[in-house]
C-alpha cells in the first residue's frame, strides 16, 4: 500500500486559555491516501479546525506527529514549514482574498510567492479562473465578485501550486445553499476527475453526503469514520 | 518570491493607504529637508564669508598687535581701544625687521576720519602706511587703478580706495586723481575734543578689492604716507604691524611669531591670516554640526511616526499575513516586504525632502542677500558683494539621501520583524 499523503499519529493539541489548559485534540489518529475525499464532520469545539490546522503545517502538535508526505512537521524549522505549506491548498471559509487585489492577482499570489516568472503565473491563473468558472471575472476585485465567485477565486488559488492536497474550512459556510451545491459539484469535480486530494470540514450533513470518507469528530476525538 | 514582486507587494499596500502614507512620507520630507535647507545654506555662508576675508589676504603674513586689541580689535579703530598700557610703536618695525624669516614689515596708523571733497563728505579709515613696504606686501591688491602708487611719495600725497572714490558705483565720483580732499579726524583723547584737518592730493585710486579686507588693503580707507598719518594723529604709535615672510610654510610662520612673541615680552598678539581662516571654519563646523543635529532630531520624529504607522498598518494586516504564510510565504520574505515599505517611504521622502530643502534654501538665500545682509555691512556703498550662494555637496545629497532611508528602515525594522514572527493559525485568527 502507498505511503498515505497525511498521516496523524495520535495527535494531541492542548491550548492555554486564560489560565485553563483546554484540550482541543485528544490523540487523533487519522490517514489521508491519495485521492481521498474526506468530509470531517461535528460540533464547534470538536476539534476540527485545529486537526485542518495541524494537517496544514499552520500549527504545531502538543503531542503526537504530522506526517506530511512522511515528513514529520513538527521537527521542521520556520522556513521549510513555509515550503511544506506550498504543497497545501487552503480554502477558508470567509475567502481571505486579498482586497486589493484583482481576482486573478489573488491567484497570482501564490504563484508569486513560489517566485514563478512574470508569463508563467499569468498563464497558470488565468488557466485556473478558467477551471472554476470565472473566465470573464478574472479583471474583477472581491468586492465585485458574489459570495461564490470568491469561493472559486480561492479554490483557483488554493490549486495555484499544484497541492498534494486541498484543505477546505466550511468553503460552504459563508454562502447560499444554491451556491453552496455549485461549489460542491466544482469541489467533487475537482477530486473525481482531476485527482485532487480533499479534507474538508462541515457542519451540513446533505454536503458531507458527497465525500468518499466521513470523519465524525467528538470533543478532540474520531468517534466514527465511515466509508461511502 | 522575487524583489519585484516583493517590491510591487510593498508598493500597493502603500497605494491601498495613501493619505496615511501621505502623511508619513511627510514627516520624512520635513526632516530632510530641514537638514538640507541649513547645511546648504550655512555651507554657503561659510564659502561667502570666507571668500570676503580672502579677498586681499596674504598667506605669508603675519599681524602683530596689542594683544588685547587682537586683529578683530585693530580692525575697530579708534573704537577698540587697548586695555593695558602696552603700545606698537612705528619704530617697532626695524626691531621686527631683524628677526630670522622676516621679509619685511609695515606698521599701519589707522583712525576713522571724515573726507571731505567739494561738496560730498564719506567717513572712511585713515590708515598710515610705508607704501613702499604695504605694496610690496600685498603686491596684488595695493594696485592703482588710476594714478600711480608712488615706493616714495611726496608729503601730503593720497591713496584712495575704490569706494571712497566712487562709493554709489555709478560714476560720481567723491575724489578722483590730482584732486585735493581734506581729511578731519577728530581727537577725541583732548577736552573738549579737536578736530585736526590736513589737505592732501589724491594720488591714485586703489583697483576695486572686494570682501571686507579683515587684515589687508580694503576699498573703503585712505592711504597716507605714514609720517603724514603720523602727524595727523599726533602719534609714534601705531594699530599694528603686518609682517611678510620669507614662505608660507608653518614652520616660519611659527618661529617668527615666536620671535615676535619673545621680543615684545608676550604683551602682543600675533595672528597668522591663515590661522584665522581655520579658525572660521572650524566654528562654521560646530555650527553645522550644530543644525545637522537639530535637523536630524525632526527626522527621528518622522522615524517615531514611521513605527507608529507600520505598527498600526500591521495590527491591520495581521490576517493577511497570516494568508500569506498560510500560501507558503516565508518570514523573511514578510519582513522582506514590510521593509520595503519603509524603504519606498523613506525614498521618496528623502527626493521630496532633498527638493523642497533646496528650494528653502534659494529662497532664504534670496532673502538674506536682497535684504538685511547687505546694508548690515554698513558704508556708502549699496552692494559690497555679499551674496550668499547655497551650497549642495555632494556629501551632504548623499547623506542626507542616505540618512532619509535609514532611518525610515530602522524605525521598520521592529514592527517588521513582529510582523514576519507572527504564527500563520493566530495570524489567521487574528479579529
Amino acid at each position: 500500500m502507498a505511503m498515505p499523503i497525511v498521516e496523524t499519529v495520535n495527535l494531541r493539541k492542548t491550548y492555554i486559555l486564560g489560565k485553563v489548559p483546554v484540550n482541543a485534540l485528544c490523540g487523533v489518529n487519522l490517514k489521508v491516501e491519495k485521492g481521498d475525499f474526506i468530509a470531517i464532520l461535528g460540533p464547534s469545539g470538536s476539534g476540527k479546525s485545529t486537526l485542518l490546522n495541524m494537517i496544514g503545517a499552520l500549527d504545531t502538535p502538543t503531542e503526537g506527529k504530522v506526517l506530511i508526505d512522511g515528513v514529520d512537521i513538527s521537527t521542521l524549522n520556520d522556513n521549510r514549514l513555509a515550503e511544506i505549506r506550498h504543497r497545501v491548498g487552503f480554502v477558508f471559509q470567509f475567502f481571505n482574498l486579498i482586497p486589493r487585489l484583482t481576482a486573478l492577482g489573488n491567484v497570482e499570489l501564490p504563484l508569486s510567492i513560489a517566485g514563478l516568472s512574470k508569463n508563467e503565473k499569468r498563464k497558470r491563473a488565468e488557466n485556473l479562473l478558467e477551471i472554476v468558472g470565472l473566465t470573464d471575472r478574472m479583471k474583477h476585485k472581491p468586492a465585485e465578485l458574489s459570495g461564490g465567485q470568491r469561493q472559486r477565486v480561492a479554490i483557483a488559488r488554493a490549486l495555484a501550486n499544484d497541492p498534494s492536497f486541498l484543505l477546505m474550512d466550511e468553503p460552504t459556510g459563508n454562502i447560499d445553499s444554491k451556491t453552496a451545491s455549485d461549489i460542491m459539484d466544482l469541489v467533487q469535480e475537482l477530486n473525481e476527475k482531476k485527482g485532487v486530494t480533499i479534507v474538508m470540514i462541515t457542519h451540513d450533513q446533505n454536503l458531507a453526503g458527497r465525500a468518499k470518507r466521513i470523519v465524525r469528530m467528538l470533543d478532540g476525538t474520531v468517534f466514527k469514520e465511515v466509508k461511502q | 518570491m522575487k524583489s519585484g514582486d516583493i517590491f510591487g507587494y510593498a508598493f500597493g499596500a502603500i497605494r491601498l493607504r495613501k493619505l496615511r502614507a501621505g502623511l508619513t512620507t511627510l514627516g520624512v520630507v520635513i526632516g530632510i529637508a530641514a537638514i538640507v535647507a541649513l547645511l546648504s545654506i550655512s555651507q554657503g555662508l561659510q564659502i561667502s564669508i570666507t571668500d570676503q576675508l580672502q579677498s586681499g589676504f596674504a598667506t605669508d603674513t603675519l599681524i602683530v598687535s596689542p594683544s588685547s586689541g587682537g586683529v578683530f580689535g585693530g580692525i575697530g579703530g579708534a573704537a577698540g581701544g587697548s586695555a593695558s598700557d602696552f603700545s606698537l610703536f612705528v619704530s617697532d618695525v626695524d626691531l621686527i625687521n631683524d628677526i630670522d624669516g622676516v621679509v619685511a614689515s609695515a606698521a599701519i596708523v589707522q583712525k576713522v576720519s571724515y573726507i571731505k571733497a567739494t561738496d560730498q563728505t564719506v567717513t572712511a579709515y585713515v590708515v598710515g602706511v610705508d607704501f613702499a613696504t604695504y605694496s610690496q606686501i600685498y603686491s596684488s591688491t595695493f594696485v592703482a587703478e588710476s594714478g600711480e602708487i608712488l615706493t616714495s611719495p611726496e608729503s601730503k600725497t593720497a591713496v584712495v580706495g575704490k569706494s571712497v572714490s566712487d562709493p554709489w558705483e555709478n560714476g560720481t565720483l567723491i575724489c578722483s586723481v590730482g584732486e585735493i580732499v581734506e581729511v578731519v579726524w577728530t581727537n577725541t583723547t583732548v577736552r573738549p575734543p579737536v578736530n585736526q584737518t590736513v589737505e592732501v592730493t589724491v594720488a591714485a585710486v586703489l583697483a576695486e578689492i572686494g570682501g571686507l579686507s579683515l587684515t589687508g588693503p580694503s576699498d573703503y580707507s585712505v592711504y597716507l604716507p605714514i609720517e603724514d598719518a603720523q602727524s595727523l594723529f599726533g602719534t609714534e604709535e601705531c594699530d599694528r604691524i603686518i609682517v611678510q615672510l620669507t614662505s608660507e610654510d608653518d614652520e616660519t610662520i611659527e618661529s617668527v611669531s615666536e620671535a615676535i612673541d619673545e621680543l615684545f615680552d608676550a604683551q602682543v598678539s600675533v595672528t597668522s591670516p591663515t590661522a584665522i581662516l581655520s579658525i572660521i571654519s572650524s566654528v562654521f563646523s560646530t555650527v553645522e554640526l550644530f543644525l545637522a543635529g537639530i535637523a536630524a532630531i525632526s527626522l527621528l520624529v518622522a522615524g517615531v511616526g514611521i513605527m507608529n504607522i507600520m505598527i498600526v498598518s500591521l495590527m491591520e494586516r495581521t490576517r493577511e499575513i497570516g494568508l500569506l504564510k498560510a500560501l507558503g510565504m516565508k518570514s523573511r520574505t514578510v519582513l522582506a516586504i514590510f521593509l520595503s515599505e519603509a524603504v519606498i517611504i523613506g525614498l521618496l521622502g528623502a527626493v521630496f525632502g532633498i527638493g523642497l530643502g533646496w528650494a528653502l534654501a534659494l529662497a532664504a538665500a534670496q532673502i538674506f542677500t536682497g535684504g538685511g545682509v547687505t546694508a548690515a555691512t554698513g558704508q556708502a556703498a549699496a552692494s559690497t558683494g555679499f551674496v550668499i550662494t547655497p551650497v549642495l555637496t555632494p556629501t551632504v545629497l548623499l547623506g542626507a539621501f542616505g540618512f532619509g532611508i535609514a532611518v525610515s528602515v530602522i524605525f521598520a525594522i521592529y514592527p517588521a520583524w513582529r510582523a514576519s514572527k507572527l504564527k500563520p493559525v493566530d495570524a489567521l485568527r487574528y479579529e
